[in-house]
């Protein structure tokens, strides 16, 4: 009796959005019938035509259908909603197992990274820590999980089972072994060894407030330092070896919070081998001392005095009359430009910016605010605004040991017009980047190795607020760094982005069958691309990345 | 050598003139490149100071060293060899023991002085490593294209007629290019830069070809490969050289005949040039005018010779341009024979 009832009414509820209005009329005879009549159920639910015949009287109550649609949600309390009840159940359940698949599709999805691109997934580890898991059993899970996406299609329309899998392919294949744990949404959860000032600056790094390799790189010591300052040894350990662990977990944190950078990474490293470097027998407090120290010399040495030296020796890059692009936005390059600025140099830039984060308003009104000429586009106005332009300037997330530049996602786009021009005639394209954001990794294509960022960012309309501290740009230009001040603005303007978010066609996008969006984060930039490296050791060729690396790291 | 030392003693009451001491010995010995003469300058520089201090040296190093700089038109040789030697004397003072800052200050000065003369007469030998290096690419039967008046590749290719057995068995030949500006301003009509070598390498039995420079990529299918000198190596393994060796790798590589270059390491320079025009120095070569300039300038200038545009800068005999990496397929240096990515490998190992 009850089996009937469930196998009629799923089915109807499926088909009933695309059919016209009179089908939910059907929907609540037969939900009646049943009660009267159980045997006739099977058959109405399979052809609806008979019922229609048959419920001549019913035609009269599927007149005033708006009224009886909500009907069967009240008067069918008993019957109707069982299924409902199981259905939720159900939902329940697939909601759990999907949670599980995706587990299983993270480490499977790191395997047939492997599987896809042997030569770079031997030739370097990839970057989310998780990656370690992937066995070569796993593999097989993850191929498991592609084949839904492309049977799918034709069967859309029908059971639970289905309506699942859509729901998961919103991963685009080739990227799916990026794909890995969400980022962190709120602290819960966080262990109780993670440091207040780590945990505040994980949700910074989500959100973009610390955005910026060298800025993530500076904060995350600094954070770290404070770790450093509130930590006590333990009974019957010493610092150097249990403060390794400490900050392991907040390494942990921070990496669930968004991946780590390169220069993150870097810093970490030194810090580590310096934590392991300290006599055991030396006191805690002189340890501790001697670690901060340690940690404000390479904030020192390896960022603040490197962008010093770094922009004023790119700066003598920059000619008079020279229209220089850059590409969103590099405080390197910021700050090589205010360099060259200062030095009385008449020059032009031109900012290309790109959706969703778009950095290089900050950097255009840096620029402007300083007094210097500058013109502001989206990346799809490249070519024109290389057109007129003599140099090209670009900031690093990374430089790969095969000279490539790996920096945010648009910089190979931007870099390629320069070199590839139709005029024939070569832009120089220059890198500014400090040593700490060298590493030994290669990199042949941005697949393997990459960060995927939420994909809602792309849906909304409005950037977010976090790193602009403007809802938009052409509205007004208050200075970006009252942001307390200027949080009264965010409250009010919120309504307007929420509703341009609404109204974006992609809102629904989860929900919407065939489509993904892609959230990259990072590209790479051929070498042949780059004509100079502008370190802090001086002035490199892409190929000398890999020696200057070696010699920094050996020091 | 000796000259110079009489004349600067002579003018030792006022200060020592480093210019005319780096021109004297540039003249004097036509075997002495750009940075060894200014290495040698140096060495002669801190001979005559009565400099007691290090930092007073040091001191006396950049002040004339920046003043030479300045006062040469085209010192890009020459800033090679004034950074080896600054780079040298600060590694040899950071040395710990009794030539470092500890130790006594005569004693190191006198160490730096003869090391200095040690290392210009290693410089000088260097030729004769990159002619040892050189001498295979040069193969029997093998045609090669040059141009200028590099002694390296003249003494490279000697090496390799010598090498071969003499006359009788010569058994490859040159293609010279000869540049149509003489190389001497006073008279135009001379023999332009290169002739010595044409006639060497003649009287050692090697065929040789003069081409002028219109006729390169005429003459370069009947090369197999193609040896220039060059003034500096910069940072990113391109190369300064003589106005018209930037064309040349052009049309080689159009070709796709190989592109050696011939240079001493001292030649290495800290310079990242991007191109052509980022060079750190002055040079007129492309001139726009129109005829009421000229008549203007014939006002001012009472004498308008034939070669009507001599920038006072650098005379375009001397005027260089840049070839970018991509042109070179390797250096042959003392230090071996390099790729041009390896330059900057060298270079960070002298600097770091």
């Amino acid at each position: 009796m009850a089996d009937p009832v469930d196998l009629a009414l799923p089915s109807s509820s499926a088909t009933a959005p695309a059919q016209p209005l009179p089908k939910p009329a059907t929907e609540n005879t037969p939900s009646q019938q049943t009660q009267n009549l159980p045997i006739r159920d099977s058959k109405t639910a399979k052809t609806p035509a008979p019922s229609d015949k048959q419920s001549g009287k019913a035609k009269d109550v599927s007149k005033p259908a708006p009224a009886s649609a909500d009907a069967p949600g009240a008067t069918g309390a008993d019957k109707p909603l069982t299924p409902a009840e199981l259905k939720k159940k159900a939902k329940a359940e697939k909601a759990a197992r999907r949670a599980k698949e995706k587990l299983d599709r993270e480490q499977g999805g790191a395997g047939t990274a492997g599987g896809l691109a042997p030569g770079g997934g031997q030739s370097r580890p990839p970057t989310a820590p998780k990656k370690d898991a992937a066995g070569g059993g796993a593999s097989q899970k993850g191929q498991k999980a592609v084949p839904p996406r492309r049977g799918s299609g034709p069967t859309g329309q029908t059971g639970a089972v289905e309506h699942k899998k859509k729901k998961e392919d919103k991963s685009v294949a080739v990227f799916g072994h990026l794909y890995g744990q969400q980022r962190r949404t709120t602290i819960a959860g966080a262990g109780k060894e993670v440091h207040p000032a780590v945990l505040a600056l994980g949700l910074q790094l989500r959100d973009y407030v610390v955005c910026g390799s060298s800025a993530r790189c500076v904060a995350t010591l600094l954070a770290f330092k404070r770790v450093v300052e509130s930590y006590t040894t333990p009974m019957g350990t010493s610092l150097a070896r249990h403060l390794t662990t400490h900050l392991s977990h907040q390494i942990t944190y921070l990496s669930t919070c968004r991946p780590l950078s390169i220069s993150q990474g870097n810093a970490i490293r030194a810090l580590k081998l310096s934590i392991a470097s300290v006599d055991p027998s030396t006191p805690e407090s002189a340890a501790k001392a001697t670690l901060c120290d340690f940690i404000d010399n390479f904030i020192r040495e390896k960022i603040t005095v490197a962008d010093q030296v770094i922009a004023g020796s790119a700066a003598q890059k920059v000619q008079d009359g020279d229209v220089i692009v850059t590409f969103a936005g590099s405080s390197i390059v910021k700050q090589t430009l205010l360099t060259a600025h200062k030095q009385g140099k008449r020059f032009r830039v031109s900012i290309i910016d790109s959706r969703p984060l778009f950095e290089g308003k900050k950097l255009a009104r840096a620029l402007a605010n300083a007094g210097l000429d500058v013109q502001y586009s989206l990346v799809h106005g490249i070519s024109h605004a290389i057109k007129d332009a003599t140099k090209v300037f670009l900031g690093a997330h990374a430089m790969t040991s095969n000279g490539r530049l790996y920096s945010r996602v648009g910089t190979a786009l931007v870099a390629m017009s320069a070199k590839e021009r139709a005029g024939g005639v070569e832009v120089p394209v220059i890198v500014c980047c400090e040593t700490v954001k060298f590493t030994d990794r290669v990199a042949l294509d941005s697949i393997v190795v990459n960060e995927i960022a939420d994909a809602d960012e792309l849906v909304s309309a409005a950037p977010p607020q976090q790193v602009t501290g403007l809802t938009d740009p052409v509205t007004t230009t208050k200075p970006a760094d009252n942001k307390k001040g200027t949080s009264s603005a965010p409250t009010t303007d919120p309504s307007d982005s929420s509703l341009t978010a609404s109204s974006s066609p992609l809102t629904n996008w989860k929900d919407t069958p065939n489509l993904q969006l892609l959230n990259i984060m990072y590209d790479v930039t051929p070498a042949e691309y780059v004509d100079m490296v502008v370190t802090e050791m001086g002035s490199l060729p892409p190929s000398a990345v890999s020696i200057v690396h070696r010699m920094s790291t050996n020091m | 050598m000796a000259t110079t030392t009489e004349r600067t003693a002579a003018a030792s009451s006022k200060s020592f003139d480093i210019v005319a001491t780096y021109n004297e010995l540039l003249r004097s010995d036509p075997d002495l490149t750009m940075p060894i003469a200014a290495i040698e300058a140096l060495v002669l520089v801190l001979t005559h100071s009565p400099s007691s201090t290090i930092s007073e040296t040091l001191d006396l190093l950049e002040k004339s060293t920046a003043h030479l700089k300045k006062s040469i038109p085209n010192p890009i040789g020459l800033s090679a060899g004034t950074d080896l030697f600054q780079r040298y004397l600060i590694t040899t003072l950071q040395r710990p023991g009794q030539l470092g800052p500890a130790g006594d200050f005569k004693a190191i000065r006198t160490h730096l002085l003869s090391n200095g003369r040690l290392f210009i007469r290693r410089a000088k030998e260097s030729r004769e490593k990159i002619a040892a290096f050189g001498r295979g690419f040069i193969r029997d039967g093998c045609t090669v294209l040059t141009n200028g008046g590099s002694r390296a590749v003249a003494s490279l290719l000697q090496k390799a007629a010598d090498e071969e057995g003499g006359p009788s068995a010569v058994r490859f030949r040159v293609i010279y290019v000869l540049s149509s500006i003489s190389k001497n301003i006073e008279e135009p009509s001379g023999e332009p830069e290169g002739m010595e070598t044409v006639r060497t390498l003649r009287a050692k039995g090697v065929p040789v070809s003069t081409i002028p420079e219109s006729a390169v990529a005429y003459a370069l299918g009947k090369a197999d490969m193609v040896i220039v000198g060059a003034e500096g190596v910069v940072e990113n393994g391109g190369i300064v050289s003589r106005m018209g060796t930037y064309q040349i790798g052009l049309l080689a590589k159009a070709i796709g005949k190989p592109f050696y270059v011939v240079a001493e390491s001292h030649k290495f320079v800290r310079l990242y040039p991007l191109g052509q025009y980022d060079l750190p120095i002055e040079q007129r070569v492309v001139e726009f005018r129109s005829e009421d300039d000229i008549a203007e300038q014939g006002k001012q200038e009472s004498s308008v010779d034939a070669n009507g545009d001599k920038p006072i800068e650098l005379p375009l005999s001397d005027s260089v341009d840049f070839t970018p990496p991509h042109l070179i397929s390797a250096l042959i240096t003392d230090s071996g024979v390099l790729t041009p990515s390896a330059v900057s490998e060298e270079l960070i190992k002298i600097w770091f």
